[in-house]
């Protein structure tokens, strides 16, 4: 489908050998999400789904899968996915940026809804998207010092 | 250190353009810092600091930074970041794809991975989900269905 190399590591989706990590987003609508992600960041949709298997993305350095929310399964037999309350946030995509100003620019101008404009804080400089599910999607730029802020 | 993708390289942090990382709500950045290097070979870059900095682990073709939960801050007003309330209501999550499932699910479980079940073969795919120390759940599938 497509490889990333990193210290002469190959990762491919599906992996020929070893893992490749992806990130699971439930949504509303596969397509919706699928057409957003496109549009703002230049995700590649790798598939739509085909109304059982879900959506396939590929965006920078990972893979990110998309499907309906659902009641058990076999192998998770206590969970249940559904789309998340926008307020209640455990976990969520973090894009780290050279120039946090450009991209706040230019993806605001492809339509994605940023909750404020970049603010300073301790270590970066930030700001946060809600995607078309109300997924938060933070927006980091490192201060030079900073290398892991 | 970092990652190639059809000629284009991506740095952590970036010099240019974006690197994607997965953000998760822990309650302790040293236990699941060491949770993901000691089962999957994650490479812990930064445990955080006393002043509120995140702990960084590269682990594959991403980067995970934790971080403890936090009321709202200036650039998300409304918004509360916690560990999960019922590690049975999901959104999202980090799935894992790998090449040989029984081989991952064998070493894994070995290193003190808590699976929910054996891998189960379902359409297109053999999966198995992992409980990490804080109840999220991550994915490990092998797509069956390769073209």
């Amino acid at each position: 489908m497509n490889s990333v190399q990193i210290e002469q590591k190959s990762y491919e989706m599906p992996p020929r050998e070893g893992i490749s990590i992806a990130h699971f987003l439930t949504v509303a609508d596969i397509e919706r999400s699928a057409r957003y992600y496109e549009k703002v960041f230049g995700a590649r949709i790798l598939s739509l789904g085909d109304g059982n298997a879900p959506g396939y993305l590929q965006l920078a350095n990972i893979w990110m899968i998309l499907n309906v929310g659902g009641g058990p399964t076999p192998d998770k037999p206590t969970v249940t996915l559904s789309v998340p309350d926008p307020n209640h946030i455990n976990s969520f995509m973090n894009f780290r940026v050279a120039d946090i100003k450009a991209c706040y620019e230019l993806w605001k101008s492809r339509g994605a809804k940023f909750i404020t404009e970049p603010i300073p804080k301790y270590g970066e400089t930030r700001c946060y998207i809600r995607d078309p599910d109300g997924y938060i999607i933070e927006v980091g730029q490192s201060t030079p010092e900073f290398k892991y802020g | 250190m970092s990652v190639q993708i059809e000629q284009k390289s991506y740095e952590m942090p970036p010099r240019d353009g974006f690197t994607i990382t997965l953000f998760i709500t822990v309650a302790d950045i040293n236990r699941s810092a060491e949770f993901y290097e000691k089962v999957f070979g994650g490479r812990i870059l930064s445990r955080g600091d006393s002043k509120g900095a995140s702990g960084h682990i590269q682990i594959a073709n991403t980067w995970l930074i934790v971080n403890v939960g936090g009321g709202p801050t200036p650039d998300k007003p409304r918004t509360t970041l916690s560990v999960l309330d019922d590690p049975d209501k999901v959104s999202s999550f980090m799935n894992i794809r790998v090449a040989d499932i029984q081989a991952c699910y064998k070493l894994w479980k070995s290193r003190g991975a808590q699976f929910i079940t054996e891998p189960i073969s379902k359409y297109g795919e053999i999966r198995c989900y992992i409980r990490d120390p804080d109840g999220y759940i991550i994915e490990v599938g092998q797509s069956t269905d390769l073209t």
